[in-house]
């Protein structure tokens, strides 16, 4: 709306605030979702609770940043969009399983349909 | 020199389909048009099994061999964020780029201090990584040469996706092989009427004489002419050119017959019509309706009208559904089994350009009561709050039995991840 109050225009006296308005804070900028390489996802599942990541969050992924040893990726494996940890051990990428002790390991091979699609780079709860 | 470059994306609709769910990486995959009706966009698989482009779905759905086709509605609203992801990447690495389709993109790589099949090879590499999108790239000097190596990178695979036409020595080679139907501008009649000159492959007429050949296909066959030598006649445009005319034009998801259902729908486009006019700040002073059965049923009998007035400029879409609908009124016929109808409107205005000197209706009025409408459907999603004549159950609109979530627009459809 064009005549909308944001601390400003006042009718009596007027504002000193008048030349500091700044609006509300936009989140999708803090989120960067305007670059191409942002993409928003749901998360299904609690396997990843030890790092914080529950079911129902929203993750902001970045198709354009290079996974390190650790971090947290959205990943393909064979018919399935997952997300999961991603690590570097001996001179190979593997996906392992947020199940602590028995965590599982996939080797990644993207000949062989599987490969880092985009790393987690925030994370949004609409919830709490 | 300028070179230019053209880059294409691969089935761009099922490609981006092919973002969102892995299980389909390797299977056939078929886009349908509006209303589930013809393919419009094939993967190489389907391409392979035979499917056509404007294949009906109905009529090939349950052939055996097509068990394992993946089919889907358009979803547009995916192929245009898409579309953004891919020209954001390719603006970012080239000073100017020109989305000239949604699927590809003209790029000036005049004076680049790169070696361009390298550059080239980059750029394939990261709209792949980031936008997820298969391409292909061609470059030469001049636009029309870069759309012929764009095609070329495509048809041939052992070119992994790019190709070179910047050197003469490269392009009379390419010309002397392929027929003059493949260049961008010659069309399927001119293709023909050259051929009966005797001019069969690109290397014939770009030696025919210059003269010869604008006499026979105008200025326009001079401009390719011209182009396919090597001397650049069509700059890149940055910004599509201002528009002058817009329509909303639609197949009825089924036909139909009565005046109810036909007054919904004709509401529902100028509607449709109105918000686009909005959203580029015009405002429209010449309105046509017109109403159609189906062409190609030669069962039935067949009706087509069209109306059209001139009227005080305005983006209001209760004064354009009113006006709209007495255009109907006047061309519909009861006892036909229309198929499609259509809201156009010309004579495009900057909005707030042109006081009206008669005006009749308050401007400040009815540009809130729009901006009101605009800002709730900009928040809880199109369509929300609508005029009752575009009408409740609205069982004419078009199918889209088979349409996919709008990924990354609506938040409620975002793709879900597994955690492992």
């Amino acid at each position: 709306m064009s005549g909308a109050y944001a601390g400003d225009r006042t009718t009596g006296f007027a504002s000193p605030a008048s030349d500091s308005t700044e609006g509300p804070i936009d989140l999708s900028a803090a989120l960067d979702l305007q670059r191409p390489n942002r993409y928003p996802v749901r998360v299904v599942g609690d396997a990843l609770a030890a790092r914080g990541i529950l079911h129902g969050d929203i993750l902001i992924v970045d198709t354009a940043a290079r996974p390190q040893s650790g971090c947290v990726v959205v990943a393909r494996w064979q018919d399935q969009t997952i997300v999961c940890e991603i690590t570097r051990q001996g001179g190979g990428w593997w996906l392992r399983s947020g199940k602590g002790q028995d965590a599982q390991m996939h080797r990644l091979d993207p000949a062989h349909d599987s490969e880092v699609w985009a790393v987690v780079a925030a994370l949004v709860r609409t919830q709490v | 020199m300028p070179v230019y470059g053209l880059i294409d994306a691969n089935s761009f609709y099922c490609s981006c389909q092919r973002v969102f769910e892995a299980s389909i990486r390797a299977v056939p995959v078929v886009v349908l048009s509006n209303n589930d009706g013809c393919a419009i966009a094939r993967t190489k698989e389907a391409k392979r099994l035979g499917i056509k482009m404007g294949e009906a779905w109905h009529l090939v759905r349950r052939r055996p061999e097509l068990k394992g086709v993946r089919w889907y509605s358009s979803n547009y609203p995916l192929y245009a964020d898409m579309s953004r992801r891919m020209y954001q990447v390719l603006e970012s690495r080239v000073p100017r780029v020109e989305p000239y389709s949604i699927d590809e993109m003209f790029l000036d790589l005049s004076g680049l201090p790169y070696d361009l099949p390298t550059f080239c090879r980059q750029l394939r590499h990261e709209v792949r990584a980031v936008a997820k999108i298969p391409t292909c790239i061609g470059w030469g000097p001049t636009k029309t040469i870069a759309k012929l190596a764009n095609g070329i990178a495509k048809d041939r695979p052992e070119l992994d996706g790019v190709c070179d036409l910047d050197r003469e020595a490269d392009r009379q080679a390419v010309y002397r092989e392929l027929p003059i139907g493949e260049v961008w501008g010659i069309g399927r009649r001119i293709a023909e009427r050259l051929q009966r000159a005797g001019i069969q492959t690109i290397a014939d007429f770009v030696a025919m004489d210059s003269r010869a050949a604008r006499d026979m296909l105008t200025v326009v066959g001079a401009r390719v002419q011209s182009e396919l030598r090597g001397q650049s006649c069509l700059p890149l445009s940055e910004v599509a050119a201002p528009r002058k005319g817009l329509a909303c034009t639609r197949t009825f998801g089924r036909l139909v017959d009565n005046w109810t259902d036909l007054r919904e729908a004709v509401s529902h486009y100028a509607t449709t019509a109105a918000e686009k006019l909005r959203a580029e700040g015009m405002t429209a002073s010449f309105l046509t309706v017109f109403i159609q059965t189906n062409p190609h049923q030669k069962d039935t009998s067949w009706y087509a009208n069209q109306q059209s007035c001139g009227i005080e400029p305005t983006c209001d879409t209760l004064v354009l559904i009113t006006e709209a609908l007495r255009l109907l009124r006047k061309i519909w016929k009861p006892g036909y089994r229309y198929f499609k109808a259509g809201v156009m409107l010309d004579g495009l205005c900057p909005a707030g350009l042109q006081a009206g000197l008669f005006q009749t209706r308050d401007p400040v009025k009815s540009s809130r009561l729009m901006d009101a409408l605009d800002a709730v459907n900009g928040r809880y999603g199109r369509g929300t709050l609508r005029p009752l004549s575009t009408g409740l159950d609205r069982t004419w609109r078009a199918r889209q039995s088979l349409l996919s979530p709008a990924y990354t627009t609506r938040l409620e459809d975002i793709m879900e991840v597994k955690a492992w």
